[in-house]
């Protein structure tokens, strides 16, 4: 792989040290070009043929499975076209945020100010994002491929024309599933989340959107974020006495909470419904067949069947030996994203790329889908999943498609 | 808040086995740090190991029952390793070095992990003779959270009469309480260190497997054990045995109840409880002049 410079994805214990050759040698090559452009605020004054581009995601820590499938699904596609993007070579730069706050600041400032990237990809976690806001508007000289932290107040209190969300919003992966919960499943149902800002955030618009339809919120049950015996939350849930349970957990949480749900014999009195991280690749096979019959809602789904996403998929799992994750396409959509933005500017300056991109169609593995040109966030269909039993251990399959969902703009007008 | 009767059953089932694994990976901290008065920060990474190797050879030959039978043995030999190769030559000297190694260990052990296993959660699949649930009272249980109950208040209950009763127990405890005594009545006293040290890392990896069949198999796993023990540890007394029981019961109790009333705040309880055994007993409950 030429195309990185040796930051590879693969080899992080040497992430660091490339990063700070790089950086050297680019403050010789195109560094204080990109720092002139970025003071002078006038396009093409580097006129440097190279984009170079910062992965701001964790390789470490509790989402560094996350991190690593954006930074597989980025490379895929790089690789698809030869390494380059929009007719400029790429380079890439990678430091391991793990998924702290300060580490991811810190980060974002080191390849703003130092690399003179000209766009960012990341970060995982929501908090490093808004976080991440203030230095990435302060410098304005790169365009910011958001390839996962789905908070809304990166819109709300951000409203950035730099910021692109490449993956999905918290309202996107919630609140459109309440009608279709209210028409199939049941009018009543039970919230129970993992008690932070996304998980408290998705139960919100849920509840909203249900409540809109008709339906009734019997209860809510919030569990601590890392909770590992979920059995007197699952009392709760169970003395409710809803007929449906409407969740929002992620990864190991998500593996817990479902499998005690389960164990606990939940199922004969509940039908579970949630938020997409609930059910996803990553947990279905160590959830099994605790996961059957249960109802999640997300805008990427490896098994769809559409002619893009199987190519997607079988390119994908040729070169890893496991399916893509929602995490990889993310990834493989902020390549492409930056591919249009780049070649549709004809420039690497952040303001030119922003503009080129704004309103942009992208043919992504998930199914197309364009950027609000008010708030920059994907208007895309989302997949209504129901577990089910594959050749290969459980699966997700797509039983109904939401289109035309109409976004809140949350008070952003670009 | 008015806590239906169900709820509280419900919590003291959970509280109760909570209590009994968490006293399998104390135990072992315990232990090693009464005998060889090293804090073995790796320890949960032993606890980690166990339900990784259990996943491993559940998913190879199929069955739970062999898990749980070879996985703790091979985290005892991972001990063995440990001890006889890293820790034995560090014994009497500043405990810095002894925390310095261990936690390196815990790092290295986690990021092998993810090497070898991936970041992903796995999960032991549970035997098919133990699925479903009972009724018991008002509340539906599980049948392998009983099973994970009974098997680990078993154990505790038969490393307390050995502790207690035989002469191994015996020996264990003089050798912590006066090691140069034991040696110079001719007993090889850094074999009964190796012994203590893989007695702990199998039973921490049978808690490992236990619960890697009903919690999620992670790599934060091990680190986030390793807090709860200390805590453990700390209250009932480094080096005994029985505080550590106690105090594992206490822990889990509260964490179970802690989850009904109050669930964002329990982790404050837990160090609350800790920070007044301290003022009121500085060693812990049973610390200091009770060895083992």
């Amino acid at each position: 792989m030429s195309h990185d410079s040796g930051t590879s994805t693969g080899s992080r214990g040497s992430t660091n040290r490339s990063a700070s050759t790089t950086s050297r040698r680019r403050f010789l090559v195109s560094g204080a070009a990109a720092g002139a452009t970025a003071l002078a605020g006038c396009a093409g004054g580097g006129g440097s043929d190279t984009l170079t581009v910062g992965h701001v995601l964790p390789t470490s820590g509790t989402y560094a499975l996350l991190g690593e499938s954006i930074m597989n699904g980025f490379d895929l596609y790089l690789e698809q076209n030869d390494g380059q993007l929009g007719g400029y070579e790429v380079e890439t730069v990678q430091r391991d945020t793990a998924g702290e706050t300060d580490t991811g600041v810190t980060i974002t400032n080191e390849f703003l100010v130092q690399e003179g990237v000209d766009a960012l990809v990341g970060p995982v976690s929501s908090a490093v994002a808004i976080a991440m806001m203030q230095t990435v508007q302060q410098e304005s000289s790169a365009i910011w491929l958001n390839a996962n932290a789905g908070d809304y107040r990166v819109t709300q209190d951000g409203c950035m024309d730099l910021h692109f969300r490449t993956s999905f919003n918290d309202w996107q992966t919630s609140a459109p599933l309440a009608q279709w919960v209210y028409e199939n499943v049941a009018d009543n149902v039970v919230l129970s989340y993992a008690d932070y800002a996304f998980g408290q955030n998705s139960k919100n618009f849920f509840q909203e959107a249900f409540e809109e339809a008709g339906g009734e919120v019997v209860d809510e049950v919030a569990a601590p974020l890392g909770t590992d015996d979920y059995s007197p939350f699952l009392g709760d849930i169970e003395s409710s006495g809803a007929d449906a349970a409407f969740s929002f957990f992620a990864g190991s949480d998500a593996v817990n909470y479902i499998s005690q749900f389960s164990d606990f014999g939940l199922d004969d009195e509940l039908t579970q419904t949630g938020s997409g991280f609930l059910l996803s690749e990553d947990t279905l096979p160590a959830q099994g067949e605790a996961a059957l019959g249960k109802y999640s809602l997300l805008h990427y789904t490896a098994t769809k069947e559409t002619d893009r996403n199987q190519t997607f998929v079988s390119n994908y799992s040729e070169e890893h030996d496991r399916q893509p994750n929602v995490y990889a396409c993310q990834g493989y959509d902020s390549a492409q994203a930056l591919d249009i933005a780049a070649s549709n500017a004809d420039s690497t300056d952040a303001s030119d790329l922003a503009s080129a991109l704004s309103g942009a169609e992208l043919d992504s593995p998930r199914g197309e889908f364009s950027f609000d040109p008010d708030t920059n966030e994907p208007l895309q269909s989302m997949d209504v999943r129901e577990v089910v039993q594959g050749d290969d251990g459980v699966e997700n399959e797509v039983v109904a498609t939401i289109d035309d969902i109409e976004l809140p703009d949350w008070g952003c007008s670009l | 808040m008015f806590v239906e009767f169900s709820s509280v059953l419900r919590a003291t089932m959970l509280g109760v086995q909570l209590g009994m694994t968490l006293a399998l990976v104390a135990a072992g901290l315990t232990l090693i740090f009464g005998m060889l008065d090293v804090i073995n920060f790796a320890h949960g990474s032993l606890y980690m190991m166990g339900a990784y190797l259990g996943v491993t050879v559940s998913a190879q030959f199929g069955s739970f029952w062999l898990a749980l039978l070879i996985a703790p043995l091979a985290v005892g030999v991972i001990g063995a390793v440990i001890e006889v190769f890293g820790l034995r030559a560090l014994y009497g000297r500043n405990p810095l070095y002894h925390i310095l190694l261990t936690f390196g260990l815990a790092v290295m052990i986690q990021g092998l992990v993810v090497e070898i296993w991936g970041g992903q959660s796995l999960r032991i699949e549970a035997p098919a003779s133990l699925a479903g649930t009972v009724q018991i009272g008002p509340v539906e249980y599980p049948v392998y959270w009983l099973f994970v109950l009974a098997v680990s208040t078993l154990l505790i209950a038969a490393v307390w009469l050995m502790i207690d009763r035989s002469d191994l127990g015996i020996l264990m405890r003089a050798s912590a309480h006066d090691t140069e005594m034991v040696d110079a009545l001719g007993i090889d006293v850094s074999k009964v260190f190796t012994g203590v040290f893989v007695f702990g890392a199998v039973l921490a990896g049978v808690a490992g497997v236990l619960l890697g069949a009903s919690r999620s198999v992670n790599p934060g796993m091990g680190f986030g054990v390793i807090i709860e023990t200390f805590v453990i540890v700390v209250i009932g007394g480094l080096g005994s045995f029985k505080g550590a029981v106690y105090a594992a019961l206490a822990v889990g109790l509260v964490t179970a109840y802690g989850a009904l009333i109050a669930p964002s705040v329990t982790d404050i309880f837990l160090f609350t409880m800790m920070a007044v055994v301290l003022m009121i007993r500085p060693n812990g409950l049973f610390g200091a002049t009770e060895a083992a």
